[in-house]
């Protein structure tokens, strides 16, 4: 069974594939005493970036070689409440500009020591599911029988806005698809495509190396 | 040999009995209605205090304020009580709005506590979208309510209508009680915020502070 772990892991890993794209506008770099916020955007009608997604990157820039100090999501969105609300959050650097004309916001930013605000945008879409599996309980045992398949699709972009110089210093963009599977053969085996946890995994670390200015 | 089939004949009557009375109780739970009290943390908002004495009165319609969203039957399906967070939320806002806050019971009894207003907030829509009948995945809550502030000795100066929105994308191994639950605090955290930076910009409400 052990042996046959590294060959899952690598079957698991082959149905997934990742894209990231960089665009810089401005020079970054980062002190050890400043820190950066991940935010993820809501204001869309039909779909919000989830939490869980946000926390996953955040986690991930904490860790590893030049780790960066991350404020979590919702510690910051509580303490500037109501300043970053679905309705109320900054959608453009001219709205932070006035926003931090505000005594009250210019002071919890610097009291967190915030240097790059992150807004992530985007969701996971499921789609091309295919197959049937057909269960059933009898005096004798159950067991389920079929196949089924289906497309994970995550699409994230990630706005990096520097607090000293209320611009937009870059965005870096990235695109995971992946097919899970789920044959079932008396016991439904999942391989299931870790699409968003890889889209997480290959953003968080390119927007470290970008908030590090490398 | 015929007492120990008999036996056998009561013990399996007895566990098909005890299996259907189990069965038909799940099949009635899962018909009934499903009562969600909506229950959430709000912070305090970061606004410049107003220089007023507020009295602020919970009237019972508010106080015990619950929606009920019918099945496309007609059968009760969500009973969702929202009064009591309601009256948490106002209670966490309304302290970092005004220089100081007191409850009253009524508008005659927070008219003699002679303070500079008075302000009495009510309900007066709620609406729940749920994803198995507007075909999206996000639960939705829109509350309308009317907001009417008075002066200490109960002279009008302001009666404005005030709309809320939250939403939560649904997901799996989430229920829909919590999920619900999620819009709507969502939408009270989202009333908190456009009541406490709108407050001021009310023509009426503006216009009273200006004569101060």
């Amino acid at each position: 069974m052990k042996a046959l772990m590294p060959l899952l892991v690598v079957l698991l890993a082959s149905c997934t594939s990742t894209t990231v794209d960089e665009f810089r506008q401005g020079e970054t770099g980062i002190n050890s005493d400043e820190s950066i916020v991940i935010l993820g955007r809501r204001h869309s009608s039909d779909y919000e970036t989830r939490a869980e997604f946000v926390d996953c990157v955040g986690e991930r820039m904490t860790t590893g070689n030049d780790s960066i100090s991350v404020i979590p999501e919702k510690e910051f969105v509580d303490a500037m409440f109501p300043w970053f609300e679905p309705r109320t959050a900054p959608l453009r650097t001219q709205d932070l500009e006035r926003l931090m004309a505000e005594p009250v916001v210019a002071d919890k930013i610097a009291q967190f020591g915030v240097r790059y605000m992150v807004w992530l945008d985007g969701f996971t879409e499921t789609s091309g599911r295919t197959g049937t599996i057909s269960c059933t309980v009898g005096p004798g045992g159950a067991g389920c029988f079929g196949f089924g398949s289906w497309e994970d699709d995550s699409t994230f972009d990630a706005r990096v806005w520097d607090i000293a110089s209320l611009q937009n210093v870059g965005t870096i963009s990235t695109d995971a698809t992946g097919q899970s599977y789920l044959p079932a053969l008396v016991i439904p085996i999942p391989l299931i495509a870790r699409v968003e946890a890889n889209a997480c995994v290959r953003l968080a670390d390119q927007l470290k190396q970008f908030v590090n200015g490398e | 040999m015929i007492f120990n089939e008999c036996m056998m004949k009561n013990s399996i009557r007895s566990i098909a009995k005890t299996l259907c009375t189990a069965f038909c109780a799940l099949a009635l739970a899962s018909c009934g209605v499903s009562k969600v009290v909506i229950e959430g943390s709000y912070p305090s908002p970061n606004v410049a205090k107003l220089p007023l004495s507020l009295a602020v009165v919970y009237d019972e319609p508010l106080r015990n304020f619950s929606y009920i969203e019918y099945s496309e039957t007609g059968a009760e399906e969500f009973n969702i009580a929202s009064g009591a967070s309601h009256v948490a939320l106002f209670d966490a806002v309304l302290p970092a709005m005004f220089l100081s806050v007191v409850e009253a019971a009524s508008l005659e009894e927070a008219e003699a506590l002679g303070v500079d207003a008075i302000f009495v907030p009510a309900i007066d829509e709620f609406q729940l979208a749920l994803p198995n009948k507007t075909k999206l995945d996000v639960y939705e809550v829109w509350i309308r309510y009317n907001m009417r502030l008075v002066s200490g000795d109960g002279a009008p100066i302001a009666d404005w209508v005030l709309t809320s929105y939250g939403k939560t994308p649904t997901e799996s191994l989430r229920t829909a009680d919590a999920a619900i639950n999620d819009a709507a605090v969502v939408a009270l955290r989202d009333l908190a915020s456009s009541f406490s930076l709108s407050f001021a910009q009310v023509p009426e409400v503006r216009d009273w502070l200006a004569s101060r």
